[in-house]
């Protein structure tokens, strides 16, 4: 059967590279697909096709993805670009959707590695055009060379806006301000996170020296800022905060909002993978143990979509995932498994040395948003946080409920960008933890496929029903 | 709201809103829409409003318009010789 591969890897970022070429090496049968035009992820999107220009520019990090790249390449996995993955079945099925043609194949395991998104935070004015995530531009840099052109405000928290800021500013770009949500002070829980971050400290001088060359340009840079907004007629034009009991203001032409990164669980959750949530660093992950295998035993969960670690993490969760998946196939035994495991775990302890101080430094607290009543919460069907806080008030207590009530996470986007700041609201509005709000429910098509596309499909017996790819419409 | 820096020469004739003009290859739609100006993707079908590409990453689902007869995400789909863009929007309508 030509459609059926050892392993299909969902995702052709550092994890599922990884993945993909240990297992092909291997002389496995894999496949790769992936929704993007090239492959290297977010971190690494474009590399191979980067001008040498942008290769000098976006720095020696990013240029560690050419190693990836070339060894993938190298390795014999058959790699599918432009491909959208919208189902994935426990017994190893998947189909995806590639130049208007969906397809359905089969493995024996499957590794996903789709990766991690920008936590969307909505503030007032956050649809307008102009505002953008700062991880965008920085794709955008990495895809087509474009950088931002007039006044820019960098606002929210985290590593990756200082280094977004940090980049623009040495490409000269009019950075009118940096206004960080971080309190000034970190709150003391941070110190327990010290000892171990001082193992690593490569990690922690590369962002002081961040810092130092933010402060010699002289851009304003507030921290502890407050009731951030953007405003704007048709474009955005003005971007305001609260700094203490200072007022803030600066024109803009461009506001690039970045709250730091958190799993993108749709795929898991459509899969209805055990998930847990992670009370201090706010998100949901899928549970795995240790090698990424789901609840199910055929699938893998692998990379930043499994708990944001980063690239090289990523990288090394992929090697593992695929060990285990060429053990499980019988190419190699436990103990080579095992011992070939054994220096990868070691580096990826290493790796997060640092990670528990810098996550609780930045850690995002909803209780330093307001969340204003008149604030668009879902942007596909225009629901404001008040009218969510008004069901909740008439006694709607899960998210699901909300959902189908309010059409809130019902758009195309199918609760991408509102669910994770609806899990906090309506959870601070219950007086209760996040998990006891629910989560919304994810149901195929992971993605918009056109029905006529759906139709074409050669659909056999045993395969999804289409007439159950639409019920998430109603719910 | 974007400079294009590339020395990308490709350049590809599209067909935006019934006009045909010429964007750089070698990148997504939303991408090549960026770097001409064209910053509004689509008119919100609920709140009535232009928006604009947020994420660049599949996940947003703002950079929605019809592409070759079909809605896709922008940010996913790489821009070709000949592509025919509905925004359904109008310059001066919001539109940009
Ligand atoms: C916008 C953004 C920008 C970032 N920039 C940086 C940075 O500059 N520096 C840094 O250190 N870290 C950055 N990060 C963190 C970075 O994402 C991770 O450290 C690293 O890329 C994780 O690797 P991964 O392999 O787990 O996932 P990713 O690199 O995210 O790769 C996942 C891949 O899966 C694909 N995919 C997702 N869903 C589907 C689907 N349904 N069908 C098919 N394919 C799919 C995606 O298109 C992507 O190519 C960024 C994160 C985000 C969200
Ligand atoms: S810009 Fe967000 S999905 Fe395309």
């Amino acid at each position: 059967m030509s459609d059926h591969y050892d392993a299909i890897v969902i995702g052709a970022g550092p994890a599922g590279l990884t993945a993909s070429s240990r297992l092909a090496e291997m002389g496995l049968k894999v496949l790769t697909l992936d929704e993007q035009i090239r492959p290297g992820g977010q971190i690494y999107r474009n590399v191979d096709n980067a001008s040498p220009t942008n290769l000098e520019k976006m720095g020696e990090e990013y240029r560690k993805g050419l190693t990836l790249t070339e060894r993938f390449r190298k390795s014999g996995a058959i790699y599918l670009n432009n491909s959208s993955v919208w189902n994935v079945e426990p017994q190893g099925r998947v189909c995806y959707s590639r130049d208007g043609v969906s397809e359905r194949i089969t493995a024996n395991y499957i590794i996903i590695a789709t990766g991690a998104m920008e936590r969307p935070v909505p503030i007032p004015g956050w649809t307008l055009p102009g505002v953008m995530g700062a991880g965008a531009v920085n794709g955008l840099a990495k895809e087509a060379e474009l950088s931002p052109a007039g006044k820019v405000v960098l606002a929210g928290s985290g590593p990756l806006l200082l280094l977004e800021a940090s980049l623009l500013l040495e490409k000269g770009i009019e950075v009118e301000a940096i206004l960080e949500t971080t309190p000034q002070i970190p709150t003391p829980a941070i110190l327990s996170d010290v000892p171990k971050a001082l193992l690593g400290t490569g990690f922690l001088f590369k962002g002081l020296k961040m810092l130092r060359d933010i402060k010699k340009t002289g851009v304003p840079h507030y921290k502890g800022i407050k009731k951030l907004r953007a405003i704007g007629n048709e474009t955005l034009e003005t971007v305001e905060a609260e700094c203490g009991s200072e007022k803030i203001s600066f024109q803009a032409d461009m506001l690039l909002l970045h709250f730091g990164v958190i799993p993108e669980t749709h795929i898991y959750r459509m899969l209805k993978c055990h998930m847990q949530w992670h009370e201090k660093y706010r998100y949901w992950q899928p549970v795995t143990d240790s090698w990424g295998r789901t609840n199910y035993e055929k699938i893998f969960a692998s990379g930043d979509g499994t708990g944001v670690g980063g690239a090289l993490a990523a990288e090394i969760k992929g090697e593992l995932s695929a060990l285990e998946v060429a053990h499980c196939l019988g190419i190699i035994p436990t103990y080579e498994r095992d011992s070939l495991a054994a220096s990868h775990r070691e580096s990826l302890l290493k790796d997060s040395y640092p990670r528990p101080l810098i996550d609780a430094f930045f850690a995002f607290n909803p209780a330093n948003f307001t969340f204003d009543d008149d604030t668009v919460l879902c942007r596909c069907e225009n629901v404001t946080v008040g009218d969510i806080r008004t069901i909740i008030s008439q006694g709607v207590t899960e998210l699901n409920e909300v959902k189908a009530i309010t059409r809130c996470g019902m758009g195309p986007c199918q609760g991408r960008m509102c669910g994770p700041v609806l899990g906090e609201i309506v959870a601070a509005e219950l007086d209760a933890r996040v998990p006891e709000a629910g989560l919304l429910t994810i149901r195929p098509p992971l993605k918009q496929i056109p029905l006529g596309e759906l139709a074409a499909m050669d659909i056999v017996a045993d395969g999804v029903d289409p007439a159950n790819l639409f019920k998430n419409q109603s719910k | 709201m974007f400079n294009q820096e590339s020395t990308v020469t490709a350049k590809f004739e599209i067909v935006l809103d019934g006009e045909t003009i010429a964007v750089p290859g070698d990148m997504s739609v939303a991408a090549a829409l960026l770097a001409i100006g064209k910053i509004t993707t689509r008119t919100s079908p609920t709140a009535k409003e232009p928006r604009s590409p947020h994420c660049l990453m599949g996940i947003c689902f703002e950079c929605l318009m019809e592409i070759d007869g079909v809605q896709r995400q922008a940010c996913m789909t790489e821009v070709h010789e000949g592509m025919v863009i509905n925004r359904g929007i109008k310059e001066g309508e919001g539109g940009k």
